[in-house]
């Protein structure tokens, strides 16, 4: 989605913001490197990090910016584990698109990729 | 008032969280109300859990034994799904689903759980997330379990029957979005209203299906799609998660 909605945009960015890179991040995705800090400190549940990630991001982007990222990052949590938890494969695995980027992200490393792939 | 947010947030993220706490506290179709709450209250246990600790950090979960941390009335087997939901669901398998469904826990039963426990954590990690305190439990209301199942629903895509994308007929017509459907929308459809209400909440926390064409700026939000697909995509990705 995120390379897709780069290329609708017209705008260049560097995937490696997804595997943590935060130089990576702020390529072409404006309050990116703030958004990624915010994003892997829910996911981690540590609430320090929220707290200063929060208000980084926050006195740089403003409020409504800060609810919209937390909606987003709560969602993902939970939509993980519908993933995992019910065991579905990626929908088309034969696709291109999504191979190029499972391939640059690494992803066939995950656990979960044996649901996709069950040789691996 | 449940969910009193202050008014610097969106109020649709308000409207869905409370619309959720009234589902909650009804009956599902395969738990009674007050064994939603319950499920509800585990999947809060689960965060603090030693157990879990321990079984995270091991080669294999079932290689720790002990037990959870847990005060709720259900089943262990219950507890366990619930703590592996929040804590280590990249480890959850058909085998595991299997095993429990012989000691008890029914695929339909389960995949009421896992939406309960999912829809409810969501709402928790958005007021972690804002730094507040999480909303209390609401009381069960009345009401027993009908033990609805689609009959449309079959096995053969992950580890319980769902809902072919072709199934979405009947009772099921709503059940998908603008038309279009994918496995994560298909996954909890053995309990259509279990995918109903994660749908609600989405809509409001991240998207909604119609929403999901635009990939540039999403109406109604303060972030243009770039920067949310890239806390989706972080989030996942620390979460191993390779769909």
């Amino acid at each position: 989605m995120l390379r897709v909605s780069a290329q609708t945009t017209q705008t260049e960015i560097d995937l490696a913001g997804v595997t943590g890179s935060a130089t990576a991040a702020d390529q072409g995705i404006e309050h990116g490197a703030l958004l990624l800090g915010f994003a892997e400190a829910v996911a981690q549940r540590d609430s320090g990090a929220i707290e200063r990630t929060r208000e980084a991001l926050r006195m740089a982007a403003g409020e409504a910016v800060v609810v919209d990222a937390a909606g987003v990052a709560a969602n993902f949590q939970r939509m993980v584990r519908i993933a995992d938890s019910a065991g579905i494969p990626v929908d088309d695995m034969h696709n291109e698109f999504g191979k190029a980027v499972r391939a640059e992200l690494g992803l066939e490393y995950f656990r979960s990729a044996q649901n996709s792939l069950p040789s691996a | 008032m449940a969910f009193d947010y202050p008014e610097t947030f969106r109020p649709d993220i308000a409207e869905a969280h409370r619309a959720y706490w009234n589902k909650l506290k009804s009956p599902g179709n395969w738990w009674r109300p007050a064994q939603r709450i319950a499920i509800a209250a585990a999947s809060r246990e689960a965060i603090d859990c030693d157990l879990c600790r321990q079984r995270r950090a091991a080669l294999s979960p079932e290689s720790v034994q002990g037990e959870h941390h847990n005060q709720q009335d259900l089943s262990a087997t219950a507890v366990d799904v619930v703590h592996r939901i929040v804590t280590d669901q990249t480890r959850i398998s058909a085998a595991y689903i299997e095993a429990n469904e012989s000691d008890g826990l029914s695929k339909p039963a389960y995949v009421e759980l896992v939406g309960v426990v999912v829809a409810v954590l969501s709402i928790d990690e958005f007021h972690r997330a804002m730094g507040l305190s999480l909303e209390g439990l609401p009381a069960p209301g009345p009401g027993e379990p009908d033990g609805y199942l689609p009959g449309q629903a079959v096995s053969g895509t992950g580890f319980v029957p769902m809902i072919p994308a072709d199934g979405a007929s009947g009772k099921e017509v709503d059940l998908w979005p603008a038309d279009r459907t994918a496995n994560v929308l298909r996954a909890l459809s053995l309990v259509p209203d279990a995918v109903r209400s994660w749908l609600a909440l989405s809509d409001a926390q991240y998207l909604s299906m119609q929403g999901m064409g635009d990939f540039d700026q999403p109406e109604g939000r303060c972030l243009n799609r770039m920067q949310i697909e890239l806390i989706a995509g972080r989030v996942s990705a620390m979460n191993e998660c390779f769909y």
